[in-house]
């Protein structure tokens, strides 16, 4: 009956266009516009003040010198200048480089072969239990998992080196070589963010028809090749996304290295928004600190170019 | 009829939900303005004085005595303390750097060695003015302090703070370990040869589960209490002229008036002096021959549970780690405290802290009473009643703040300066957080590989420290 009535009364607005012009409808649709800003204005509100503004004036920043205490003196390209030529710049934005590589391509495939293993068989309670348990590191303060992983690694007194002893491996220096900081940090980080890549995983997966994969099975193929050929070409534009995430966010790592390391030994954990951090709050360089904001933007914005470009090749969309 | 009806519930209530969403934002915004405003900061909205300290709420409630007796003195001076939760020094300034940044500077704040000359240079009033007029009142103050601590304080001729409290890189030893490698309490002449000969035999002793010499990479007790006894720094320290006003006040009979000057600077790197190369070398081979643990950036917060659970046997640290060793259960006797060992001099590092008054603060006459009365001694046992740090006045450091906690030579706290009178402040010019990271980035590398690479490390901290100190602070 009331699906009746609707259907009638779209018919009636369909048959008589002219009425969307009467005095009434003008007004409903004026009120209605205004009702949709009304409930927009608290997010354009906020992205504005916290997004846009902090945005603008750190570009504007970055042709100033400004110590928070003395008044800002416009420099012109001075601080872009400046932080190119800095060899702890240099040194920062190489390690994110390699540190965005490494951890990224672990952080996936990690994530990968989990969501692929939750999907198999198994009871829907040990999946949920699995689900959680991949997830729970990311809800977790990254400032507490470090301190708590600076613990574990210490060399003399931490945990893990107490099992490696067990085996008869000696102490590892974990936190106090190149090599070894590195690869804490880089554990330590993916451990702590491959849930979000495996809940995209987990929601590509399940939107894969199984017809799909009956049909590969009549074809005779094995478990691998459905992976291969099936699975993988089917959850590209979820790979994209994930991928494109898991970058941005690697790119702004700090909370790891700054609290496990500091950046050292020497420069060799120091990342990008660490030097940041220090030009601004330690050293009172805010041009500074926004000419290399400016110019990670920007690396952040042409990545991601690349990656949506790049992607007209390798995503397939249903 | 029906569908009227419900058309007029939906109508009602969706702009009963809007209403009440309406009604719930002004609420929330009348609830929340003093957060808004920011009136809610402490000194701001009101006359009060406002006072940072780096510390936690229970760090802020502990003054609350000496607050109550202030305010019973100055009956029209409000004080509100905010007590601000850090990583260390560096982390602190920051975060007041970030409150000055905001508008919202506090009138006073409680500042370390670490960040002595940042003040003194950019943030910080000078105390001359007010030295100069209650020069009878403050002479108590004086004759009870050591010239050194005041003059870390001095910058450019004028003095910033006044010293409350202070600690020296002493050598903190675990009884049971030194026992146990069949070691005595060592002479107050000792040698880095001795100490060195001291953790080999508790190496010996303990050859698991167990570190002789335990370190941390900072200003404070890390390579620079080892710089200082060789008579070196990796900074060229130089003294500017000025601050006679002060010292022939307050100190004219002092025997070691002579050496006080307007301030220390630290003008120019200097890792590539062969001394500092030596010192190095001698740590590498501590940590080489399993004799020190490479240092740790940071606070060495675990460094208490480790030492009380003697898994150490010997630590740089000063007063402060008295009422920590305390509480984790250390009895008297378990632990005691020696002087840092000689090298080509006995000059020890200390770092102190006291109260700068802001140049944006609103009432400076009220933030210097504040001052002067946190420097009495009446003040002063009500904010340090327990050994969490060495008080500024001579005559505090005694038996009875020490008594059932050790260790037996405390008199090596303030003997420190006594017997040492060049021993000298963390070398922290005005861009102090640049040098420290300029020094610490380089530590851990120089100490833990061969030659060549300390070689490479202190050439990498030379062309650091020059940046750091070309640098505006």
């Amino acid at each position: 009956m009331s699906t009746t009535t609707r259907h009638r009364e779209g018919q009636k607005h369909a048959a008589k266009p002219a009425a969307s012009g009467t005095a009434p409808a003008r007004s409903r649709r004026h009120s209605q516009r205004w009702l949709a800003w009304i409930f927009l204005a608290p997010t354009i509100l906020g992205m504005g003040l916290f997004t846009l503004v902090p945005i603008v004036a750190s570009v504007v920043l970055a042709f100033f010198r400004w110590d928070i205490i003395s008044a800002p003196s416009f420099v012109g390209f001075e601080n872009f200048a400046t932080v190119v030529q800095d060899p702890t710049v240099r040194v920062s934005f190489l390690n994110t480089i390699v540190f965005v590589v490494v951890a990224v391509s672990l952080q996936l495939a990690l994530a990968l072969a989990l969501a692929v293993m939750v999907q198999a068989k198994m009871p829907s309670w040990l999946r949920t239990f699995f689900r959680s348990a991949f997830f729970f590191p990311l809800i977790l303060s990254a400032a507490s998992v470090s301190i708590f992983m600076r613990y574990l690694f210490n060399e003399q007194f931490g945990v893990v080196n107490w099992f490696l002893s067990l085996a008869g491996i000696p102490a590892v220096p974990w936190l106090t070589t190149p090599g070894g900081s590195a690869a804490v940090v880089i554990m330590v980080y993916v451990w702590q963010n491959f849930g979000f890549s495996f809940l995209l995983f987990i929601g590509g997966l399940a939107s894969i028809p199984t017809e799909t994969y009956e049909a590969a099975s009549l074809d005779g193929a094995t478990a691998w090749r459905k992976h291969v050929y099936v699975t993988l070409p089917l959850l590209s534009p979820t790979t994209l996304l994930a991928s494109v995430m898991a970058i941005i966010s690697a790119l702004q790592v700090f909370d790891q290295p700054y609290v496990l390391t500091r950046g050292g030994p020497g420069d060799s954990t120091r990342t990008a928004v660490m030097v940041i951090f220090e030009s601004a709050f330690q050293r009172l360089e805010f041009g500074q600190a926004s000419a290399i904001g400016v110019i990670l933007t920007l690396i952040i914005m042409a990545i991601t170019a690349a990656q949506f470009r790049l992607s007209k090749r390798f995503v397939f969309y249903q | 009829m029906t569908g009227a009806t419900n058309g007029r519930l939906r109508e009602f209530s969706r702009r009963t939900a809007l209403g009440a969403l309406g009604v719930g934002i002004v609420g929330a915004t009348v609830a929340s303005w003093p957060r808004l405003s920011g009136t809610d900061i402490p000194g701001r909205g009101d006359n009060s004085l406002s006072i940072a300290i780096m510390g936690t709420a229970a760090d802020a409630a502990a003054r609350q005595r000496a607050i109550d007796a202030f305010t019973r003195l100055h009956p029209d001076i409000r004080v509100k303390v905010q007590a601000i939760q850090a990583v260390d020094w560096k982390d602190f300034f920051t975060k007041i750097l970030t409150m000055v940044a905001a508008g919202t500077p506090p009138d006073v704040v409680y500042v370390a060695t670490e960040g002595a000359q940042l003040f003194a240079d950019k943030l910080a009033h000078p105390l001359d003015e007010y030295l100069r007029r209650d020069a009878a009142d403050m002479a108590e103050f004086f004759d009870d302090v050591h010239p050194s601590l005041v003059e870390a304080f001095m910058y450019k001729g004028s003095l910033f703070q006044l010293p409350m409290d202070w600690n020296a890189a002493n050598m903190y030893y675990n009884t049971t370990a030194f026992a146990q490698a069949g070691l005595e309490r060592p002479a107050d002449d000792w040698t880095h040869v001795d100490f060195r000969s001291s953790l080999v035999a508790m190496r010996k002793a303990r050859p698991r589960d167990f570190t002789p010499y335990y370190w941390t990479n900072r200003l404070f007790g890390g390579v620079v209490p080892w710089l200082y006894a060789n008579d070196t720094s990796f900074l060229k320290e130089t003294r500017s002229t000025g601050g006679d006003w002060l010292w022939n006040s307050f100190y004219a009979d002092d025997p070691s008036r002579g050496l006080r000057s307007g301030g220390y600077q630290w003008l120019e790197p200097n890792a590539g002096d062969p001394r500092v190369f030596e010192t190095f070398d001698y740590l590498r081979s501590l940590v080489k021959d399993g004799l020190g643990v490479r240092p740790e950036e940071g606070g060495g917060s675990s460094l208490v549970g480790l030492f009380a659970s003697n898994r150490i046997g010997t630590t740089p640290a000063g007063g402060y780690w008295v009422q920590g060793l305390h509480e984790a259960g250390m009895k008297k006797d378990d632990f005691d405290v020696a002087f840092f060992p000689k090298w080509r001099t006995q000059r020890h590092q200390f770092g102190t802290a006291g109260y700068a008054i802001m140049k944006t603060a609103k009432d400076k006459d009220a933030a210097w009473e504040w001052i002067k009365f946190s420097a009495s001694r009446k003040a002063m046992e009500l904010i340090f009643p327990n050994p969490v740090t060495t008080p500024a006045r001579r005559s505090m450091v005694n038996e009875a703040l020490y008594t059932g906690k050790g260790p037996a030579h405390w008199k090596v706290f303030y003997d420190t300066l006594d017997k040492y009178p060049t021993t000298g402040p963390i070398p922290a010019p005005p861009q102090q957080a640049a040098v420290e990271t300029a020094l610490m980035k380089n530590v851990s590398l120089a100490v833990s590989g061969d030659e060549r690479q300390l070689k490479q490390a202190l050439e990498s901290m030379q062309r650091d420290l020059e940046l750091a100190l070309r640098r505006q602070p």
